[in-house]
């Protein structure tokens, strides 16, 4: 492979995330499991609990940019599959990583829209202050681009119907949002409890965001940010199988 | 010349459903190939086999001398992709559609606008350009999405069922456009289920059912290789004036059992005779006529037309506008055993 031809798969990938945001941002399923869930969530489970303020925007960045960046690809690609637009992707000439690439781009690019909204919440209703503005960042963007494969990977799932990806997809993102880091901090968990939590990528998210917005964390903020990056990485193996698999299958 | 595409045992299970069975043919540089068949033949499949969207179960597929399964990307700047249905991103403007796939199939920068152009008026969207595809209307949809299909000039072009459901003068630009990107050296690759296009458009047509070919050649040499539907239409009329629903009763009663009719069927108020020999039959429908005090009020012979070499070949039945026909559909050529 070339390097005019890495250029143009480049080109094509930003292509096909532009193309998804200006097409599916006011879509009612991106808005309430991508803008609307996450606020929610964050609420339902901080409000009257007593949270201080700098650990409620820690707590509600990792949020956002997990639940954001997970809603995206369980909803585009089972929809464009039902209407026929998936086929347009698949046709052209560019290679599959480049369209998962750009498919991922896409929830990351919402997931760090919506958590610069909270950000910008934090930092005027409740006065937070971050430390560490690089590391906030560099745990935004690959926090945004793990959870946006993981979805990816549901939303390569064989199928025309976003509902059968939307089940599944929330249940999963629930089970990973319980068992992490973010309600309990780790230091205050059992050693069974906290094991189980490194297997989230919730818990090296919301661990960033602490070192960055309260200062201290209970891991190394290098290896978060590299768990962060290789979950993401392995997160797209699954979604190749899978479109492998649809292309066997007619789907 | 070399072939555009060539297929070799192409063959594709869904689970363990056989959908195309074993197929070859091989399409020519320069060529509208046809690829017809009733509903369910296959027709898709093989088009999305050809078009890398689906995985072949088994054969090869040589697309212009380039193996498909080996490296599909020198394939895919080559193909346009006309799919099943109009599927255009109804959340944008014409334009942007069209600018959208311009930029996934690289066509280069400069030329974008122009082309868009270009192609925006020859389908007459010039003026709708900036309205949402959400508005646009079936037909309007359909010839976005084939402009979106051919803006990087492909060589070989796929449609797949490009005018179902469109009014007659879409039709007619849809066909235009065929002809007129063939001539300018584009290969068309056009699965139909309508007879009259691949009569209208097509140098070779192959005739698909049951995911077998069934039958490959030009249309007219087809329709010569099945001269045994070949037909007498007639229109008789009694002399003495008779309630309407007696009329064609009395009038054409007796005329199937002539001797060499094959199948007769109601055509309005006319009865197709098919007959190997017209010229035979004629003197018998005269004298007929003549022998139950009938008039005559037309008596024309028609050579096959495709339509009738596709039943015949498919297995359905000759004369699709009469569905009260008694003898049995006979026995198609290529139908699964
Ligand atoms: N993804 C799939 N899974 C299982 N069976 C399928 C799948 N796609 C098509 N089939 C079956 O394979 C056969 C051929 O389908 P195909 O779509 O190729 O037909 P077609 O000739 O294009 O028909 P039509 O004129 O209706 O478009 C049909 O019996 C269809 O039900
Ligand atoms: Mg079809």
């Amino acid at each position: 492979m070339n390097f005019e031809r890495i250029k143009d798969e480049l080109a094509q990938a930003w292509t096909v995330a532009i193309k998804d945001v200006r097409v599916y941002y006011l879509r009612p399923g991106m808005i309430m499991f991508g803008f609307l869930m996450p606020f929610f969530m964050f609420f339902s489970f901080s409000v009257k609990r007593d949270v201080g303020a700098a650990e409620g925007v820690a707590r509600l960045l990792a949020m956002t940019v997990f639940f954001t960046a997970g809603a995206a690809g369980p909803f585009i690609i089972p929809t464009e599959r039902k209407i026929g637009t998936y086929d347009r992707l698949l046709a052209a000439p560019m290679s599959l990583m480049t369209l998962l690439l750009g498919k991922t781009a896409v929830g990351a690019f919402f997931a760090i829209a919506v958590s610069g909204v909270s950000l910008l919440a934090g930092l005027l209703f409740f006065g937070a202050e971050i430390l560490q503005p690089g590391l906030l960042a560099a745990g935004i963007v690959l926090g945004a681009f793990s959870f946006s494969t993981l979805g990816l990977a549901f939303g390569s799932m064989p199928t025309t119907n976003p509902g059968d990806v939307q089940m599944p997809s929330t249940l999963l993102r629930w089970g990973l949002l319980f068992i992490s880091g973010v309600f309990i901090p780790l230091s205050e968990m059992a050693p069974v409890a906290r094991t189980i939590a490194y297997l989230s990528p919730l818990t090296y998210a919301q661990d960033v965001m602490n070192h960055a917005v309260l200062g201290s964390g209970a891991i190394n903020p290098w290896l978060d940010l590299s768990m962060l990056a290789l979950s993401g990485v392995l997160f797209l193996i699954p979604s190749v199988k899978m479109h492998r698999r649809a292309r066997v299958l007619g789907r | 010349m070399n072939n555009a595409i060539e297929v070799e045992n192409l063959t594709k299970y869904y689970e363990k459903f056989l959908a195309v069975d074993r197929i070859n043919f091989a399409v020519k540089q320069g060529e509208i190939f046809g690829f017809l068949g009733p509903n369910g033949a296959g027709k898709s499949t093989t088009q999305r086999m050809l078009t890398t969207l689906l995985t072949p179960t088994e054969g090869l597929i040589l697309i212009n001398g380039q193996d498909l399964a080996r490296d599909s990307y020198p394939a895919k700047r080559q193909i346009g992709l006309v799919p099943e249905e109009s599927n255009v991103y109804t959340e944008l403007t014409a334009w942007d559609n069209l600018m959208f796939t311009a930029s996934i199939y690289r066509v280069p920068r400069n030329e974008r606008a122009k082309r868009a152009q270009e192609l925006l008026e020859t389908f007459g969207l010039w003026d709708k350009r900036d309205i949402k595809a959400e508005n646009f209307s079936k037909g309007m949809r359909r010839r976005l999405s084939i402009a979106m299909a051919v803006i990087h000039k492909p060589s070989l072009l796929f449609l797949d069922e490009p005018t179902p459901g469109l009014d007659a003068q879409s039709i007619r630009a849809i066909w235009e456009l065929i002809r007129q990107m063939n001539a300018e050296g584009t290969t068309v690759f056009l699965t139909t289920h309508q007879i009259e296009e691949a009569n209208q458009l097509c140098d070779r047509v192959a005739i698909i059912s049951h995911g077998k070919i069934a039958a490959i050649d030009t249309p007219e040499r087809l329709k010569a290789n099945f001269r045994r539907v070949q037909s007498v239409e007639v229109a008789l009329e009694p002399s003495e004036t008779l309630k309407v629903s007696e009329t064609f009763r009395v009038s054409n009663e007796g005329l199937e059992s002539l001797p060499g009719v094959t199948t007769q069927v109601k055509v309005g108020d006319k009865t197709r005779l098919y007959t190997e020999d017209p010229s035979a039959l004629i003197p018998r429908v005269v004298h007929f006529a003549e022998s139950r005090n009938l008039r005559i009020v037309s008596l024309n012979t028609l050579s096959p037309s495709l339509e009738d070499v596709f039943l015949e070949i498919t297995g359905g039945q000759l004369g699709a506008v009469s569905q009260e026909e008694e003898k049995p559909a006979r026995r198609g050529m290529g139908g699964r055993k």
